[in-house]
This record gives structure tokens, sequence and C-alpha cells, in this order.
């Protein structure tokens, strides 16, 4: 008895450790990732639009989990502080309610504009109504909702997969290119990934000796995308080149290729994450479209106090993009970011 | 008596390996690239790491329980070593520390799950969901979500490493630690008294085995194996990711049902289980090499956890008549 008394404390003050650290290590890591992204949020904010000073706006952050989004919070954050706005940001971990009763709480508190990352197109319509109801302008950034909005700052991702599909002819020989091309698929049904697909397939399919062979659905998974480049590297011998819909996911074909010795494989991706970025300088990746949070985040920023000043904007603003390859690696190779960025 | 349960459990063995033939007959029809050394070899990479994990989750099941945690501890274990490593610059002293810090704290984990369970009585199900939420927050909360990359070359030979030309060090792993827990299970007293928990709870209780400890010191053993998987994703990816092992949970119980374990506890092998992750990996390469959309290899796996069920039930009825 007295030894299952011992446990049972000795278990408690685990528990109670473990919890503890966990708190503990929460604020000194948000001051980080505020530090490195600061930098960027003072350097270029903080010149205009002092007027602004009194208004709020609230950020309805889809999820964190991933680091384009968990980027985006930090961002918007920094650069409305930046702009002398104050920044409400809360993050609806992929759940569409959690999401309307973000944009509700937003809302209470007394914002004057709504940014929103939709969890997707349909979800948020309930708090997007409410907004609408209440006279609260809403931009949408990276992905957009149906209807109810002022403005949606995103990119064209057909673009995206377009303009690598362009590159990658270019750097497989121009119109004379042949073999096989792996196509290593994001998450099925994203229509990011329908996006990037279709474009890359109107750029190769122009060019007659090319064939594209499309992996299962990889979900923009690394450790999925691995298995899936082993099998199809077996399957198919006349493999020239691999596209990833993401580059976390290239990254992990560039591996394979590595390993198993197909050097003379070339592999690109879309995103500009940094670790396939200095992939590209130091040798063993070819080329990826730049799709940049910082640049995104101010942006929609941006328009929002475009807004909030009575200015008119269009209906999609586009964040833009660039095609990084070894030619112009060294603009964007910075080992502190984690995606390239066009924000000098 | 006894020759009876034996010719019953080889029976069971014999029709997971029927099913693997069968599978390798049809896949190697569907595909030329199928049957050739070198897939076999990806196929042993691929399957080494979920089959780590299904190890200990076929231990948890013997005892009669469930651990949902498993593809959450191997995230935060994976980015506790990345972080260690990171910081020792991929350093041979920096891999040691980084490895023994994420089994350290994979094993507090399985004894926080564990310790719930047996002494405060929490629903094992329960217990273990809720670590599953703990450790994959804590995961992501390392490095807000970001992956952390830049691990050197020297801690990728870990899981990303090969001897022979093309034989994963992973696999090899996988392979020795199965050998290992077969052989615990067969031979030592903690083997034995997994299945006479899981057998009867109250009934070993009562025959003096201490059923509290052996279930704490089998979540931490479960929680270990599923940290060294983290270790050696990692590794294999040169990355941390927060968002690794999401979903392993479900293909470790799976891999456990179709080797033979009963959710019921007291019944199953972990050569059972080596050999249900294989099938499984046989599954997702051949949907890969012959280039069928992902849909259809969700509904064939669930249509092959049926069908190994139901193979199972109907040698168990024709051992009764």
């Amino acid at each position: 008895m007295k030894k299952n008394k011992l446990v049972m404390t000795l278990t408690l003050v685990l528990v109670m450790v473990m919890m503890l650290s966990a708190c503990g290590s929460e604020p000194s890591d948000t001051a980080a990732n505020n530090g490195s992204s600061g930098t960027e949020g003072s350097t270029t904010g903080g010149t205009e639009g002092e007027a602004e000073g009194t208004f709020t706006i609230g950020f309805s952050n889809c999820s964190q989990d991933t680091p384009f989004f968990a980027n985006m919070t930090p961002i918007i954050e920094e650069y409305g502080k930046g702009k002398g706005v104050e920044v409400i940001s809360l993050n609806a971990d992929n759940d569409v309610s959690k999401q309307n009763k973000d944009i509700q709480d937003l809302l209470s508190r007394g914002i004057d504009i709504l940014i929103i990352n939709p969890v997707n197109e349909d979800g948020p319509s309930a708090g997007i109504e409410a907004c609408n109801n209440a006279g609260v302008p809403v931009v949408t950034v990276d992905k957009n909702i149906k209807k109810g909005n002022d403005a949606w700052v995103g990119r064209d991702n057909k673009e995206m997969g377009r303009l690598v599909g362009e590159r990658l002819i270019e750097l497989l020989g121009g119109d004379s290119a042949a073999g096989t091309i792996l196509e290593i698929q994001g998450t099925a049904g994203s229509t990011t990934m329908m996006d990037r697909r279709d474009g890359f397939h109107e750029a190769i399919d122009k060019v007659s000796g090319l064939k594209i062979v499309q992996s299962s659905y990889c979900d923009y998974d690394r450790s999925k995308a691995i298995p899936a480049t082993q099998d199809l590297l077996q399957a198919n011998k006349d493999v020239v080149a691999i596209f990833g819909h993401n580059d976390d996911m290239a990254m992990g074909a560039a591996q394979v290729c590595k390993e198993q010795n197909f050097e003379n494989v070339l592999v690109c991706g879309v995103d500009g994450l940094m670790e396939a970025v200095l992939k590209i300088e130091e040798g063993g990746y070819d080329c990826t479209a730049s799709n940049d949070p910082v640049l995104l985040g101010q942006t929609a920023v941006d328009t929002a106090l475009k807004i909030l000043g009575g200015e008119k904007t269009e209906a999609f603003v586009d964040a833009g993009t660039v095609v990084i390859d070894k030619s112009n690696v060294t603009e964007y190779a910075d080992s502190s970011l984690d995606f390239a960025t066009m924000v000098k | 008596m006894k020759t009876k349960m034996n010719v019953n459990q080889i029976i069971k063995k014999y029709n997971l390996i029927f099913l693997l033939v069968v599978f390798i007959i049809i896949s190697t029809i569907l595909s030329p690239s199928f049957l050739t050394l070198n897939n076999f070899l990806n196929l042993l990479q691929q399957a080494s790491i979920p089959g780590i994990v299904a190890l200990g989750m076929t231990l948890v099941i013997i005892l009669g329980g469930i651990d949902l945690s498993v593809g959450s501890v191997l995230a935060f274990s994976g980015m506790i070593v990345s972080m260690v490593v990171f910081r020792f610059q991929g350093s041979a002293v920096g891999i040691l520390a980084g490895c023994l810090t994420g089994l350290v704290v994979s094993a507090i984990m399985g004894l926080v799950t564990g310790g719930l369970i047996s002494y405060f009585k929490l629903p094992d199900f329960i217990a273990s969901l809720a670590m599953m939420e703990i450790a994959r927050g804590a995961a992501l909360l390392t490095t807000s979500g970001n992956p952390v990359f830049n691990l050197g070359d020297a801690f990728h030979v870990i899981g990303g490493g090969f001897v022979f030309g093309k034989l994963a060090i992973s696999a090899i792993f996988w392979v020795i630690l199965t050998v290992i827990l077969a052989l615990v299970l067969k031979y030592s007293i903690f083997g034995r008294t997994l299945f006479a928990i899981g057998g009867n709870r109250e009934a070993a209780r009562l025959s003096g085995i201490k059923t509290k400890r052996n279930y704490v010191v089998t979540y931490v053993l479960c929680a270990m194996l599923s940290g060294f998987a983290g270790i050696l994703t990692a590794s294999w990816m040169s990355t941390g990711q927060p968002t690794a092992g999401t979903g392993y949970e479900l293909d470790a119980i799976a891999a456990s049902v179709i080797g033979g374990a009963s959710l019921s506890g007291g019944v199953g092998s972990v050569t059972g289980t080596f050999g249900g992750v294989f099938l499984l990996q046989i599954l997702t390469n051949i949907f890969n090499l012959v280039g069928l959309p992902s849909y259809y290899q969700r509904i064939a796996k669930g249509g092959i956890i049926i069908l190994a069920l139901l193979l199972n039930k109907f040698v168990s009825k024709s051992k009764v008549k």
C-alpha cells in the first residue's frame, strides 16, 4: 500500500513537471519566433501608416501545424505592429466550427476588419455572415471563401506549377526533351494540389517526348513521398525528372535519388522551402517556385489597411511568385528563414 | 490439449503466410518490378519504422490494452532528437545525447500513460488518447510547427543508412527487435506474465502477479519503441517533423490484428505482427508500382483487415467442432 502511494505521488509529480515544462517553454518559444520574424516587420513597416493607429485587425488562422501556416501568425502580428495597428490572432486547429466561434469572439472584441485563412472554402460561412451583418470587412488570405469577402490575397498556384514546368523543360534541354517525369501528388481533393498539377501539366504537355507518371496521394508529407518515389523508380526505368507538389515531398524524392544513384534525375517542387533552396545552392535539387509567407502576410495587412482607409482594392490580390534555381539562388538562400522571401 | 493448441496456433500462423503468398503471387503477376531484390529491400526499409511501432502495440494488445499515443510519441521523440542533434551540429556526442534524451522522454510519457491506467484506473483508450494529444501538442510546440533540418550526414546513417549495398540499417533494427521480443514473450517470465494478465487480469492478480507494475512496464516499453522509431524517422528523413507518425496507431493496431492478436487480450505474436506490417506494406507498394490511385488502396486495406480476421475466426471455429 505504501509502495502504491509512492508510485502515485511520483506519477503525479511527473505529470506536473511535464505540464510545467510545457507551459514554461511556451513564452520563450514565441518570443524567439517573434524575434526572427520581427526583423522583417520592423524594417519594412514603420515608415508609413502611423495615422491608422487606432485600428484593430482580427486574424483567424486555419491551423499552426505546418511551417507555412505557423509562420503566418507572427508575420501578420509583427507587420501590423510596425504599421501601428493592433492584431488579435486566433488559431482554428483545422476545425471549421472552432473557426466560426473564433470569428464570433473576434467580433465581440471589437475588431475593425477580419483577415482569415479559412479551413476550407465553405467552412466559416456563418462567421463571415456575422461579419457582413456587423459591417466588418473581410480579407481572405492564402485560401479563399465562396462569398462575403472584400478581397482575397493569395497566389496563383496554377501559375506556380506552370512556371516550374517551363523551367524544368529548359533544364531538360527544351523541346527535344524526352523521358518520364514522376509527379509526387499532394492531398486528394485540395484545390492547391489540383491547380499546381494542372499548371504543371499545361507546360509539360507541350513537349511530346515527355510523359508524366503520377504517384498516389502523399498528403504533402515527406515520409509518404519517400516510399512512393522508391516504388515509382522501380516501376519506371526512363525517369528524367521528379516534380513534387511541395518542396517537402520533393526533398524526400531527392534523397531517394541520391541513395539509389539516380544522380541525373532533376528534382523540383513548389513553395521555396529554405531547406530546398539551400539544397539548390549545394547541388542535388533543381528548382522551386517561391510561396513566400512573409510577402503574403504583409500584402494581406496592406490590403486590409487600404480597405479601412476607404481605398478600392482588386477582388484578387496576387502576392506573386518567383522561380528559384541555380542562377538566382544566392539572392534567396538565408538559413535563418523557413521560406525564401521576396521581401528585401 | 497441448498439441491441439499448437496445431491451432500453427494453422493461425499459416493463415497469415497463406495471405502473404497469395499477395506476393498477385503482385508478381501485376508488376514485373515487384519480385526483384531491389524492391524487396525497399519494402523492408519502408516497413521497418511502422514495424517497430507495431511491435510495441502488440505487447500492449497482448496485455489487453491499447495505446493510441504511439504516433505522437514518435513525433515528439523525433523533434527532441533533431533539436539536440541540431544544437550540437551533428557531432557524435550530440547524436548520442539526442537519442538518449529522446528515449528517456518517450519512457516518461509511457510511464505517465501506464501509471494513469493502472494506478489511477483510467480506461486505456482514454489515457492514451490524452497522451496522444499531449505529445502531439508538445511536438508542435517545440518549434512552433516548423521542421528542424540540417542535421548532418552522420545522424542520417542511423535510420537512413545502408549496409551491404542496399540493406537498410533500420530494417536490421526491426528484425533484431522482433527476434528479441519474440524470445522475451516466449521464454521470459515477463513475457508469460503478459499473456496471463491479458487472458484474465483478475485471475493473474489473484495468483500473485503484480499486474499494475507489469502494465506500467509494458506501456513504457511500447513508448520507448515508438520513441526509437521517432529517432529512426528523423534520421531517415534528415529532418524533425512535428507532424510525423500521424495515423501510425491505427496501422499498428491493424498489423497486430492481422498478425493474429486479439483486442480482448491474451493472444498475439510479434512475428505475426511482423508479417502483418509486411502485408500492409506490400499493398502500398504494389499500388504504387501499378500506378492505381490511393483511394483503391485504402479500400483494399480495409478489405484485408476483414479477410484476415475472418480467416482467424474460421480457424478457431473449426477447432471447436
